[in-house]
């Protein structure tokens, strides 16, 4: 744990000192599940995600690296983001969501579960950019389920959506 | 070291307060004729399916038609897991062995829920699972208990002190496998299957020695040679199923068939053990991926199916498929009935029952695998077998049954399977995507449920011999959890708003009901102590229909 914190010192900037990021776009990494944090930052290594910030940073890290980083931040506490959602529109996620059975894999709460990424009381900013990401194949690492499923959602649906999982913790 | 010693009497002076926590006081040695006979046993509830034929018929006739509206919660035990409950209490004279989510274990005194000891497997750092951390119970034989966990380890427990006997690697979890399912233990050997059908593995059923732990056979459900089959176009009930054999031919001869390492074929539930016969019988999960079948051209043997094999050695005795070559995820989940049954002409053949996520009851002669009949659908099924797209094909029943892995109930005097089943529109969505490392979801697509469509589900009662529907009844929710015959003339089961339901058996009217507060999607069980029968039910939730979670057993028993 104290390796990742010291390593976790050059994510500050924009994750913040505990994962907490303060910037919507983002990730709060925070309460992230291990395996999640571990298996995106080898995408990011390995060019089967790419961002502009995130693929040079990840470029470097060896396997321990990435091992102590996801550990530390799936140890941190994540904060409520303070986002006002709408509630006739996190209704509507709500309802897209058990139409879509999110929580088949993200587990009830969208608490999240091994390879599966916690979404609760993540920035709104954040799930809209990934979800349009995934309906447009921009990100398409996840072996087909998200890409299969945001091909089915419309702009107001991940809007929607965004206002839901925002609104959980 | 002293000075440690000194320390250690302090705290236990500062705790001496507190009572010391209990344990099994009394033997517990569970002998092979005990698990042969417990069929016949209405004191304990030894395996998680009543007995090696899987019948989940209960002996006992206490508690029946005509007194069960006064049956009351007993006790209610609460676990400190809030999270899907599906486990099948074993009960061994008077002690009570049950699991939660995350593989905790508990032994209680199964007449008044008293807590006797506690045990959290210690999981390791990758596990990688589909549809809820789920555990559905452990099995028992001598004086250890036996437990899968979801990083992939089968363990032995001492049943008086819950402490760790042995543990043993059973596959490699970061290949996602994982272990839900319970064990059956027969003559010293411990039988398991796998999870992972979402992932790419490649199935089995092994066997490990009781006393060690050590391996002592492996079925793969994917052979490496001939997984390819017979080319079938029509499933089990004659339906076409729409493929395009020459284009999977010609995918075959390009690409080999080396694709049998990730062609999935889990095995999530207990196998039925005939003794007399030597053989184990078990039901192959869907391929991998779910939905996406160019990966993986032909009839990819032997998921979808009924596998029989022998007991001693683990090798191949015969198989029936029910889909070849299936892009619905509708395979083969609920254990294996083994009862006679009737023939084409009418003749009582030894036989095996599986109720089906298409919505029949298959019927089989235990001589070859062949199928005799499959009962009158159970649910609406429509336009199948339509292809999935990337913008989804409606279809029915929905990627979860039919009948999920809920295990079915037997009831001798009218001859009938008593089934679970779930009606959930969906619609099928396939996306192409080669095999992710088993590292993440691969189901080459997705389902989703249809908003506008209502859901509901449906106990539904065949008659074996004719496979017509004696009787139904239906519920607001889809179904999904264990049911449980009994000779008082009964059948209970759950729901998912938290109702515990006792049916009349013969003709499925209500007779009781109790809600639990949270999902009663577990597998309810049976026993006597000390004269005094008890019916005890998990209601902890669901995590694949998003039921309410809970954390407890509740236990009940007739008033006075």
């Amino acid at each position: 744990m104290e390796l990742g914190r010291k390593k976790a010192e050059a994510c500050a900037a924009c994750h913040g000192p505990d994962g907490n990021s303060v910037v919507p776009l983002f990730p709060i990494l925070a309460g992230q599940t291990s395996r999640y944090l571990y298996l995106e930052l080898r995408d990011f290594k390995e060019g089967r995600r790419t961002d502009p910030q995130m693929s040079p940073i990840a470029a470097p890290l060896t396997r321990d690296d990435m091992l102590d980083l996801a550990a530390f931040f799936a140890a941190q506490k994540p904060r409520p983001t303070g986002f006002n959602a709408d509630a006739a529109r996190a209704a509507r996620g709500k309802a897209k969501a058990d139409e879509t059975l999110c929580t088949m894999c993200h587990l009830g709460g969208f608490a999240g579960q091994n390879e599966i990424p916690r979404v609760a009381g993540q920035y709104y900013e954040y799930v809209v950019k990934q979800l349009g990401d995934f309906k447009n194949r921009v990100r398409t690492n996840d072996a087909g389920s998200m890409t299969s499923v945001a091909r089915t959602l419309s702009d107001q649906d991940i809007e929607d959506l965004g206002h839901y999982l925002a609104s959980l913790q | 070291m002293t000075k440690h010693i000194a320390l250690a009497s302090s705290i236990l002076l500062i705790f001496a307060a507190a009572p010391a926590p209990a344990q099994v006081t009394k033997q517990i040695n569970v002998s092979q004729d005990q698990l042969a006979r417990a069929g016949s046993d209405s004191r304990n509830w030894l395996h998680t399916q009543g007995n090696y034929a899987q019948t989940r018929y209960y002996p006992g006739a206490q508690i029946n038609t005509k007194n069960v509206r006064k049956l009351r919660p007993a006790f209610v035990f609460q676990t400190e897991v809030n999270e899907s409950m599906e486990t099948a209490p074993i009960v061994v004279d008077g002690v009570m062995y049950l699991t939660t989510s995350y593989n905790h274990v508990y032994a209680a005194d199964a007449a008044t829920g008293k807590e006797l000891w506690h045990y959290k497997h210690r999981m390791g750092p990758v596990t990688t699972f589909c549809c809820g951390p789920n555990n559905r119970g452990v099995a028992i034989s001598g004086g250890k208990l036996f437990m899968g966990t979801l990083d992939a380890k089968l363990i032995a427990l001492d049943a008086l002190t819950g402490k760790l006997v042995w543990e043993k690697q059973i596959a490699d979890p970061e290949k996602g496998y994982s272990e839900t399912m319970a064990p059956t233990v027969v003559e010293n050997k411990v039988l398991i299957g796998t999870n992972g059908g979402e992932y790419g593995i490649r199935g089995f059923l092994k066997a490990f020695d009781a006393g060690s732990g050590s391996l002592l056979w492996t079925f793969y459900t994917i052979p490496e040679k001939g997984h390819e089959g017979v080319w079938a176009e029509k499933d089990a009930t004659g339906r076409n199923m729409h493929r395009d054999i020459a284009k999977e031919k010609a995918a075959l001869s390009q690409q080999g068939g080396d694709f049998y390492q990730t062609l999935g074929g889990g095995v999530w539930m207990n196998p039925a053990i005939d003794l007399k016969a030597r053989t184990a019988w078990f039901v192959a999960g869907n391929p991998s991926p779910d939905l996406y079948g160019d990966e993986r051209p032909g009839d990819n043997l032997y998921t979808d199916s009924l596998v029989a094999i022998d007991l001693d050695q683990g090798t191949y005795k015969c198989h029936f498929q029910y889909i070849a070559h299936d892009v619905w995820d509708l395979d083969a989940v609920s254990p294996p009935i083994l009862v006679d049954v009737k023939d084409r002409s009418g003749n009582m053949v030894p036989g095996v029952l599986h109720g089906g996520k298409t919505g029949h009851v298959y019927v089989h002669n235990r001589k070859d695998c062949s199928l005799i009949r499959f009962s009158q659908t159970m649910i609406p099924q429509e336009n199948m077998w339509v292809l999935p797209t990337p913008e989804g094909a409606r279809m029915l029943p929905g990627a979860n049954g039919g009948v999920e892995w809920s295990p079915m109930a037997w009831e001798p005097k009218n001859r009938l399977a008593i089934a679970l089943n779930l009606h959930q529109p969906m619609t099928y969505h396939v996306e192409a995507a080669k095999y992710p490392g088993g590292s993440k979801l691969w189901l080459g697509g997705a389902f989703k449920v249809i908003a506008s469509e209502k859901q509901w589900g449906r106990v539904s009662a065949v008659n074996v011999d004719t496979g017509k529907v004696a009787w139904k009844h239906d519920t607001e929710q889809p179904l999904i959890g264990g049911g449980l015959a009994t000779a008082g003339g009964l059948f209970f089961f759950g729901e998912g708003n938290g109702s515990f339901n006792a049916l009349d058996s013969a003709t499925g009217k209500k007779l009781w009901s109790f809600n639990c507060g949270a999902g009663a999607n577990a597998q309810p069980v049976s026993y006597m102590v000390r004269g005094k029968q008890y019916v005890a039910m998990g209601c902890g939730g669901n995590t694949q229909i998003d039921f309410k979670r809970g954390n407890s057993v509740f236990v009940f028993s007739l008033t006075e």
